[in-house]
């Protein structure tokens, strides 16, 4: 799978590029905001004004994506929890107005497959169209389709439109700190992973992948992924070396790293284990730019398409000198959801 | 190509707790659309539902699970219908927990089924509730991936209406590419005042049991259901006597035209059926009977008619069984399919309850009353959703 095209809409300033060029936003606040550009030339105001944030995020990286690249033959997303403001903007009025008489924008804007759906009409895009909602997995989930379209279509060329997009409200905010997700002090994200308590901050936003099995002028390749759902802690070093014996790669192989750990001290132990196969390796810890959501691994694919090109290089620590041309993500969720996903030049 | 084959079923609706009692209510036209026991809603008494007729409390029991650990009614009933599945198609522990087994599940509401305690738990109000972890779509799989010790690829997909449908299709290409060997696909959705609200919102609802395809269907009736089959490559099916029916093909696309109706030219639903029969190898002459969408609202019934008429020069049986289970949202589709292939086993058509006077724009009408000895080979089985996800499955008598 070839990545041709990416953008990405996130708490940094990736809407213009700004952040891949070094520009890094200082965040000292428990809610990672995306930053939104303007949708003033993109959307149509009142089509604008009825969209959640998630849609509307979703949208504002896919038409672009779609704008500058020729008609995908198919869109697929993952998404954890879709429109959750307007889910739960619906719930508070169900329960407010006793099942009274109720509007249903929210309840339609709410369904996790509202914004493929609105792609595929503002498109005119009759392809395949599926949402993955595999929780933290969901990212994961997507790509593993992609896989599937592109090996049951070897032999002519295709297109897929891939992507993730996760949206913070107040209540899935309060719902996870309930769970007891997020730091009740507040660090700054410099000092994240020195933090010495449990849970992180919260993220969101919406990453997008124009992908294409023909490997002409493309920026990178999604060459493995796997996942898991049901890890012991001393199963993961043999989790991570079985997936580079599958790629036949030696943990020499990977020129850099990119770990989720995100400054929860109850689990960070996982991403350490994994440090420890690996030795001293040039690392990104881009929780510390973006936060903790549950689709957080597009965003970190995405960053290692700008590293497999030169950008954002600044971000690597102990590593002032690589080109990186090999790049291993590893991500977990509660320590429950496990990802590994390598992407090479 | 490589030949997908159900060799397990499991299923637990508001006509029967598992596939034998949902067989016996079809063949004697039982319904399960009636006022609710046990859903707690302001429409409780004003719409009727297709409830499974057994409490959250029953259930635990059942499958021996503590309360207190956040199992909500998706995960119950999910884990009832799995349980039958795996059982059905004689998986052994070590082969529902291996890597090369896939999950792929699916629900609508997923979590998110208890509205009160999600309300207070949103809102911050008093101590967190046991569900506080578990408002996930992807919930009642993750739990199932816990409770089985599952260490193979998991999906869980929401394409709403259409969702368990896709996931079967999604098994089967994982079966396909070689990246599995064995694979449980379905879905589970339950009652909640989450989704009647929405539908209600919507005014698509019925105030009596839905009537798919009569001229004066007032809407759609909502039910709860969870469903899963298992699939394996025919090849490597050593017992042919466990093997239930051929999933011949699929086919997925979108309406790309309005959020919660259909295209009046319903070019999404015929393409799904087009793309599903090329997939398969048939033409649509080669059909016997379809297990429509048949929401009962008045946009689909009509829109999908016009897409038989359109794709078929003489329509084949047709029924919505939607009509004794109502709509089971993410359920559906697999639902739909397990009763598509006791169709094809027993040889027979489940009808389309209710309808007094079939729609008349058309010269066709669906299967009225339940009709035994009718020769079926191939079956297509339609799924529509919002969002304008279009899904169409075929599944085949193994000869």
């Amino acid at each position: 799978m070839y990545i041709k095209d990416l953008y990405a809409i996130s708490p940094q300033k990736t809407h213009d590029l700004s952040f891949e060029n070094g520009d890094w936003k200082v965040l000292n606040e428990y809610i990672y905001k995306a930053i939104e550009p303007s949708y003033q030339d993109l959307i149509p105001n009142a089509q604008l004004r009825r969209m959640g944030k998630a849609v509307r995020m979703g949208m504002g990286v896919s038409l672009p994506l779609l704008g500058r690249n020729p008609k995908p033959d198919g869109i697929i997303f993952g998404t954890a929890n879709g429109g959750l403001e307007d889910c739960i903007k619906f719930l508070n009025q169900i329960v407010e107005y006793n099942e009274g008489t109720l509007t249903p924008t929210n309840f339609v804007q709410s369904t996790p497959n509202a914004l493929a759906g609105q792609i595929a009409l503002l498109s005119e895009n009759m392809s395949y169209n599926v949402t993955h909602v595999n929780g933290s997995l969901a990212f994961e989930s997507a790509l593993l389709d992609a896989s599937l379209f592109f090996d049951e279509h070897a032999k002519e060329e295709k297109r897929l439109l891939l992507g993730a997009v996760e949206e913070i409200s107040d209540y899935n905010y309060n719902i996870d700190r309930l769970g007891e997700r997020f730091k009740k002090e507040l660090v700054s994200n410099e000092e994240l992973l020195d933090s010495e308590t449990g849970g992180s901050y919260c993220g969101e936003g919406s990453t997008q992948f124009y992908l294409s099995n023909n490997p002409e002028n493309s920026l990178a390749k999604f060459t493995a992924f796997k996942q898991s759902s049901h890890l012991f802690h001393d199963e993961i070093a043999e989790f991570v070396m079985r997936f580079l014996e599958e790629q036949n790669l030696t943990a020499s192989d990977i020129d850099c790293l990119l770990l989720g750990r995100n400054g929860d001290v109850t689990t960070d132990s996982w991403y350490q284990k994994v440090e420890q196969l690996f030795g001293e390796k040039p690392t990104v810890y881009f929780k510390k730019s973006v936060g903790e959501y549950r689709t957080v691994s597009a965003f970190a694919s995405y960053l290692a398409v700008r590293l497999l090109n030169g950008q954002a290089h600044y971000l690597i620590e102990n590593g002032a000198t690589v080109k990186p041309r090999t790049i291993l993500i590893y991500n977990h969720f509660d320590a429950v959801r496990h990802s590994l996903i390598l992407i090479q030049k | 190509m490589t030949e997908i084959v159900v060799t397990g079923m499991g299923a637990i609706s508001s006509i029967g707790l598992t596939i034998a009692e949902n067989l016996y209510s079809l063949k004697h036209e039982i319904s399960g659309i009636k006022k609710a026991k046990h859903f707690k809603s302001h429409y409780a008494g004003s719409l009727v539902f297709g409830e499974i007729d057994q409490s959250d409390e029953s259930l635990l029991e059942e499958l021996a699970l503590k309360k207190g650990h956040g199992f909500t009614r998706t995960t119950l009933i999910a884990m009832k219908a799995f349980r039958e599945a795996v059982s059905h198609a004689q998986l052994s522990p070590e082969d529902i927990a291996s890597t090369r087994t896939a999950f792929i599940s699916s629900s609508t509401v997923g979590g998110m089924c208890y509205t009160d305690d999600l309300y207070h738990d949103a809102n911050m109000q008093g101590s967190p509730s046991e569900y506080v972890k578990n408002y996930e779509g992807s919930d009642h799989a993750l739990q199932i991936v816990r409770f089985y010790g599952m260490k193979g690829i998991t999906d869980v997909v929401n394409t709403a209406c259409s969702s368990s449908a896709n996931a079967i299709a999604i098994g089967a290409r994982l079966l396909e590419t070689g990246k599995v060997d064995r694979v449980i696909a379905g879905g589970s959705d339950c009652l909640a005042k989450f989704t009647v609200n929405g539908f209600n919102s919507l005014r698509i609802l019925s105030e009596e049991p839905c009537k798919p395809f009569d001229t004066h269907r007032e809407g759609l009736s909502l039910g709860e259901a969870a469903a899963y089959v298992v699939l394996e490559r025919k090849a490597d099916v050593s017992d042919p006597g466990k093997i239930q029916a051929v999933f011949s093909g699929f086919g997925i696309c979108n309406d790309a035209f309005h959020p919660s109706a259909t295209s009046d030219d319903a070019r999404g639903p015929r393409m799904a059926m087009e793309l599903a029969l090329k997939r398969a190898n048939l033409s649509p002459e080669n059909i016997q009977y379809i297990n429509a969408h048949g929401t009962g609202t008045p946009n689909n019934d009509l829109t999908e008619s016009f897409a038989f008429s359109k794709l078929f020069k003489n329509v084949p049986a047709y029924s919505s069984t939607k009509s004794y289970v109502g709509h089971t949202l993410a359920a559906a589709g697999v639902l739909e399919a397990i009763y598509s292939i006791l169709s094809i086993q027993n040889q027979e058509v489940y009808p389309s309850l209710r309808v007094e006077e079939p729609i008349a724009d058309f010269s066709f009408q669906p299967t009225l009353r339940y009709t035994p000895e009718v020769a079926i080979t191939h079956v297509l089985s339609n799924s529509f959703g919002f969002g304008g996800n279009c899904t169409s499955l075929i599944f085949s008598a193994c000869i």
